[in-house]
C-alpha cells in the first residue's frame, strides 16, 4: 500500500515537472514561464521528495531538509527573478 | 525506480536545451534555475536508490547554495543592466 502511494507521488511529481518545463519551449512572456516553472519545480519536486520519504523513512532528516529548502528557496528565487525580469517597468 | 530516474533525466534535458538555444538573459536565468533544482532532485533520488547519505547531502547543498547564488547573480545582472 505504502509502495503504491510512494510510486503515485513520484509519478505525479515527474508529470508536473514535464508539464511545467514544456512551457519553456513556447514563445510566451518570461513571467508566464516563471509562473509555470516555479509551480512545477516546487510542487513536483516536493511530491517526489514525499514519495521518497514514504519509501525510505529511515532518511527522514535529509529528505525533510530538502522539502523545507525547496519550499523556502524556490519561492524566494521566483520572486527575485520576477522582480529583476520586470524591473524596467515602473509602477507608480 | 530506474524508469523514474530515466524520466527525470529526460526532464532535465529540456531546460538544458532551452538555455543553449535562447539568447535572452532572463530566459537563460529561468532555465538555469530549473536545471539546478532538477539536478538536485535527481541527485537526491540517486542517493536514496543507492542508500548513500553522502550523495544526498551534496544534493541538499546544491538546493540551498545553488538557488541563493542564482538570486545574487540575478541582482548583479540587473544592476549591470541599469548602469
Amino acid at each position: 500500500m505504502i509502495d503504491l502511494l510512494s510510486y503515485t507521488c513520484i509519478g505525479i511529481g515527474i508529470f508536473f515537472s514535464f508539464w511545467g518545463t514544456s512551457h519553456l519551449l513556447t514563445q510566451r512572456s518570461v513571467l508566464f514561464k516563471l509562473h509555470s516553472l516555479s509551480v512545477a519545480d516546487t510542487l513536483g519536486s516536493m511530491s517526489i521528495m514525499f514519495g521518497l520519504l514514504l519509501k525510505r523513512p529511515r532518511e527522514w532528516p535529509l529528505l525533510l531538509l530538502a522539502i523545507i529548502c525547496l519550499a523556502l528557496w524556490n519561492t524566494m528565487l521566483g520572486y527575485v527573478l520576477a522582480y529583476c525580469a520586470s524591473g524596467e517597468q515602473k509602477y507608480e | 525506480m530506474n524508469l523514474f530516474l530515466i524520466a527525470m533525466i529526460l526532464a532535465l534535458l529540456i531546460p538544458i536545451y532551452d538555455a543553449w538555444k535562447n539568447e535572452d538573459i532572463w530566459r537563460r536565468m529561468l532555465a538555469f534555475g530549473s536545471i539546478s533544482t532538477k539536478a538536485a532532485i535527481t541527485i537526491l533520488f540517486v542517493s536514496v536508490l543507492r542508500d548513500d547519505w553522502m550523495i544526498g547531502i551534496v544534493g541538499v547543498m546544491i538546493l540551498t547554495v545553488g538557488n541563493a547564488a542564482l538570486m545574487l547573480l540575478a541582482q548583479i545582472i540587473k544592476r549591470i543592466g541599469e548602469a
